[in-house]
C-alpha cells in the first residue's frame, strides 16, 4: 500500500528548475514558516486544514459554540502573529498549532469567564481525568487534522459511515456508487489516515 | 464506541494483512467523532491580523509616566543630596568674629516638629586643626559653655557646615566657635541668641 502511494511521487517528472511546492502539498510546518514571513495565501492553506480542529478542540473546552466560534479567530490571529516562534527543528507543525490553539483557548476561557453567584455550578465530569481529557483532545485535534488530508472520494464514505451512522450498503445508495466502490474508499480512507497520523502531518 | 459507530468488520476484510493498524484508526475516529462544521462566520480566515501595537495615547502616557517617575528620582535625589545646601530663608542670621580675623555667620533654619534648630554654618579664616582634632560650636550661659551643637573641621579657607541646636534657645545668651576639648574661643558672639 506504501509503495502504491508513493508511486505517483517516483514517477513524478523532473523539471530543469526547482518549483516551490504549491500550498496544498507544503508540509504543516512549511505554512507556518511562511505564514511568519506574512504570506496570506500560506496562512488561509493553514486556516483550511485546521479550522475544524480548532474549532473542535474549542468546543470540546469550552462547551459553548458561541464562545467556540469566537476563539477560532483569536487563535488565527495568534497564529499569525506567533508563527515567528516556530522552529521545525522542534517538532511538527500540527503540534505547534495546537500548542498555539490550546493556550489562546484556555486564555479565552479564563478571560471570559469570570464566575459570578448567578452561574450554575460547574459539573464536573466523572468521565475522564484531566489528563485523559488532555490525551483525548489531542487525539481529536490529530484525527480531525488528518481527516482534512483525505481526498474528498475518501472523506465522504468516512464521513457517512463513521458520523452519519449510515451503514456500507447506506452509504453506496446515498452516493449512487457500487457497494464495492464504497468499501475500496472506505479502506484506501482508512489507510491513508493511519498514514498521516504515523507520519508528521 | 457509540451505537452508531461503524463495527470495523463491515469495512474491511477479516483477514486483511492491515487489520491491526486500521483497527487503531478505526478507534481513533471513533472517539474523535466528527470534526464540526464551520458556520459561514468562519467559512474563510479572519482579515489579516494586525500586529499588537500599543497605541499611541498608551505610550504617550507611558512615557509621560515614566518622565515623571523619573524626575520625582531626581528631586529626590537633588534633595537628599544638596537640599540641604540650599537653606531656608534663616529665621535669624548670627554674625560671629575672632581675635585672629575669622568670620563666620550662623544661619537660623526654622525649628522643627521636634524641637530642633537646623543652622548653617558658614566658617572664613579659621586655622586648620592639627590631624585628628576638630572645632565645636557652643551655645554660652553666662560666659560658660553650656551645650554643644556639634563638632566639624574646616578647610584652608572656608567651609559651610549644617548643624543643630536641640535645645530651647531662649535659655542661652551667646555663641563661642572653640577648639574641641578646650575652652579658647576662635570665634565669639555674645549678644542675645
Amino acid at each position: 500500500m506504501a509503495s502504491a502511494l508513493a508511486l505517483p511521487l517516483l514517477s513524478r517528472s523532473r523539471t530543469a528548475t526547482i518549483d516551490r511546492v504549491s500550498d496544498e502539498e507544503a508540509t504543516d510546518g512549511e505554512l507556518i514558516e511562511r505564514v511568519a514571513a506574512r504570506e496570506r495565501d500560506a496562512f488561509e492553506q493553514l486556516y483550511a486544514r485546521f479550522a475544524r480542529p480548532v474549532l473542535g478542540l474549542a468546543l470540546r473546552r469550552l462547551r459553548d459554540r458561541g464562545r467556540a466560534e469566537d476563539s477560532v479567530q483569536e487563535v488565527f490571529a495568534a497564529v499569525w502573529r506567533s508563527a515567528g516562534s516556530y522552529d521545525r527543528a522542534r517538532g511538527a507543525g500540527g503540534a505547534w498549532l495546537y500548542t498555539i490553539a490550546r493556550n489562546a483557548i484556555v486564555d479565552a476561557q479564563r478571560r471570559r469567564h469570570a464566575p459570578t453567584v448567578a452561574d450554575p455550578p460547574e459539573v464536573v465530569s466523572t468521565a475522564l481525568t484531566p489528563d485523559e481529557e488532555a490525551e483525548a483532545s489531542w487525539d481529536a485535534w490529530r484525527v480531525h487534522r488528518a481527516l482534512e488530508t483525505l481526498p474528498e472520494h475518501e472523506r465522504a464514505v468516512i464521513d457517512l459511515a463513521y458520523f452519519s451512522g449510515l451503514s456500507q450498503s447506506e452509504v453506496a445508495g446515498f452516493l449512487q456508487i457500487p457497494l464495492g466502490t464504497v468499501k475500496t474508499r472506505t479502506r484506501s480512507g482508512l489507510a491513508r489516515l493511519a498514514d498521516a497520523l504515523e507520519g508528521e502531518l | 464506541m457509540t451505537d452508531s459507530a461503524p463495527h470495523l468488520d463491515d469495512l474491511i476484510e477479516s483477514d486483511d494483512p492491515e487489520r491491526e493498524r486500521l483497527q487503531s484508526v478505526h478507534d481513533l475516529l471513533v472517539a474523535a467523532g466528527a470534526p464540526p462544521e464551520l458556520p459561514p462566520s468562519l467559512q474563510s480566515p479572519p482579515e489579516e491580523p494586525r500586529a499588537r501595537v500599543i497605541p499611541l495615547p498608551r505610550r504617550r502616557y507611558t512615557a509621560i509616566a515614566a518622565v515623571a517617575i523619573v524626575a520625582c528620582a531626581l528631586f529626590g535625589l537633588g534633595y537628599a543630596i544638596g537640599g540641604r545646601d540650599k537653606p531656608q530663608s534663616p529665621v535669624k542670621t548670627i554674625a560671629m568674629s575672632g581675635p585672629t580675623g575669622a568670620t563666620a555667620s550662623i544661619l537660623l533654619q526654622p525649628i522643627d516638629e521636634a524641637g530642633n534648630w537646623p543652622m548653617l554654618l558658614d566658617v572664613k579664616g579659621l586655622p586648620e586643626l592639627p590631624k585628628g582634632e576638630t572645632y565645636t560650636l557652643w551655645l554660652t550661659r553666662k560666659g560658660k559653655l553650656a551645650d554643644p551643637c556639634g563638632t566639624f573641621l574646616t578647610g584652608a579657607s572656608s567651609s559651610s557646615i549644617w548643624l543643630n541646636a536641640p535645645y530651647k534657645l531662649k535659655e542661652y545668651d551667646g555663641w563661642v566657635v572653640v577648639r574641641t576639648g578646650s575652652a579658647k574661643p576662635f570665634l565669639l558672639r555674645t549678644d542675645t541668641v
